[in-house]
């Protein structure tokens, strides 16, 4: 049994990723813009989970996991070198 | 079964559309770091419980649950080190232009410590 | 830098052994008993490695604490009941707050008291505040000169209470008693 509607939540998640690059754009400090990046990553992550459950197939939450760890690296190397803790 | 997994994704749904709202309309920046928070708790554990639920469910696989699990387990341990360490940067980052803040006895304290 | 014991490299490989059964997928084989002896001997290895290199920045004191079965439990209670309740209701109200048409916010950062001398259990009430919408935890001050306390920064979006007894008691609520019967 497939849930046809996995896919249109997929895309409203993509939608609302894709409204949150104008604060990408537009964000007047960096941490601003490294904020808005984690937000994508977060979303696009749970596009990618819902991707994963409508076709089966666990490949994409191996995916899923890495860009996890690499989204908490990023943020977190970001935010000691504003603080100059680097 | 169908609908308690739908009402789940869209009920993680309305959280995300919440903090990405917020994350437009708030006037500076620690206040959409409050809003960025919406996303990453209820919005993230929604979408993963109702995945746990229907990979049990229907497709049989349990591999899939426990790497679902391993996945929210990751994000709820790791997303408040980014956020604070993200929060303290910027806040150093800014010096002393931080601003429409009620009381402020952070700074407060390090101008004391700087004397 | 604290030194690396033999406790804590112990404790912190049977964590990071638990994490791999789970990420490889070993688990369900485990309970079906036909697991893959090289894949577990392969984990083995490299948890040990690991360990020896990162446990003295885990594991600083009472390495076994949490091994305690009424200690587990209360941690199980704490995680799967009280907390999620708080996380819940600041999640609506934030959203509530971030979607209503007058911006209802008022930011600011205030000081609060901690009565948790544990390290672990600091850390623990830190993610628990931080992981609740509308409060972010900024820096810890440990030790004032004044008295021994420690102190947290939290930036709160909406600073009803400056004084710092009062802001403690709306912030932290009913989990600083729960974290204290866990790691104390």
């Amino acid at each position: 049994m497939i849930f046809e509607e996995f896919l249109f939540f997929a895309v409203c998640f993509v939608a609302l990723a894709v409204i949150l690059l104008s604060r990408l754009i537009a964000g007047p400090t960096i941490a601003d813009r490294a904020l808005s990046a984690d937000c994508i990553e977060i979303l696009c992550d749970m596009a990618l989970i819902l991707f994963s459950l409508y076709s089966g197939r666990s490949i994409f939450l191996d995916i899923a996991l890495i860009t996890a760890i690499m989204g908490f690296i990023g943020t977190t190397l970001i935010g000691r070198y504003l603080g100059g803790e680097l | 079964m169908r609908i308690v997994i739908d009402a789940l994704i869209v009920i993680s749904l309305f959280f995300a559309f919440a903090g990405t709202v917020g994350m437009l309309r708030m006037p500076d920046f620690f206040c959409r770091m409050q809003s960025s928070t919406n996303i990453a708790t209820l919005g993230i554990v929604g979408v993963i419980i109702a995945g746990i639920i229907y990979s049990i469910v229907y497709i049989g696989d349990t591999s899939m649950a426990v790497k679902l699990c391993v996945i929210g387990l990751f994000y709820i341990l790791a997303n408040p080190v980014a956020s604070h360490a993200l929060a303290k940067g910027a806040y150093k980052h800014a010096g002393k232009s931080v601003e429409n803040l009620k009381v402020d006895q952070y700074g407060e304290d390090m101008v004391q410590e700087d004397e | 830098m604290k030194k690396t014991t033999a406790k804590a490299v112990i404790s912190t490989f049977i964590i990071g052994f638990i994490f791999w059964i789970l990420i490889t997928g070993q688990a369900v084989s485990i309970l079906n008993g036909k697991a893959s002896a090289e894949i577990l001997a392969a984990g083995a290895l490299v948890c040990l490695a690991a360990a020896c290199f990162s446990a003295r920045f885990f594991i600083h004191e009472r390495a076994f604490h949490l091994f305690d079965p009424r200690r587990l439990g209360a941690f199980l209670v704490y995680c799967l009941i009280i907390f999620p309740v708080e996380l819940i209701r600041a999640n609506v109200d934030m959203a509530f707050r971030a979607l209503s048409p007058k911006l209802r916010i008022d930011p600011g950062i205030v000081k609060i008291p901690v009565g948790l001398s544990s390290e672990y259990g600091q850390a623990m009430l830190a993610d628990s505040i931080t992981l609740t919408p509308g409060t972010i935890t900024m820096d810890v001050a440990e030790d004032t000169e004044d008295d021994n306390k420690t102190y947290f920064y939290i930036h709160w979006i909406d600073a009803s209470a400056e004084d710092p007894q009062a802001a403690g008691e709306a912030i932290k609520g009913g989990m600083e008693k729960y974290i204290r019967r866990i790691w104390e």
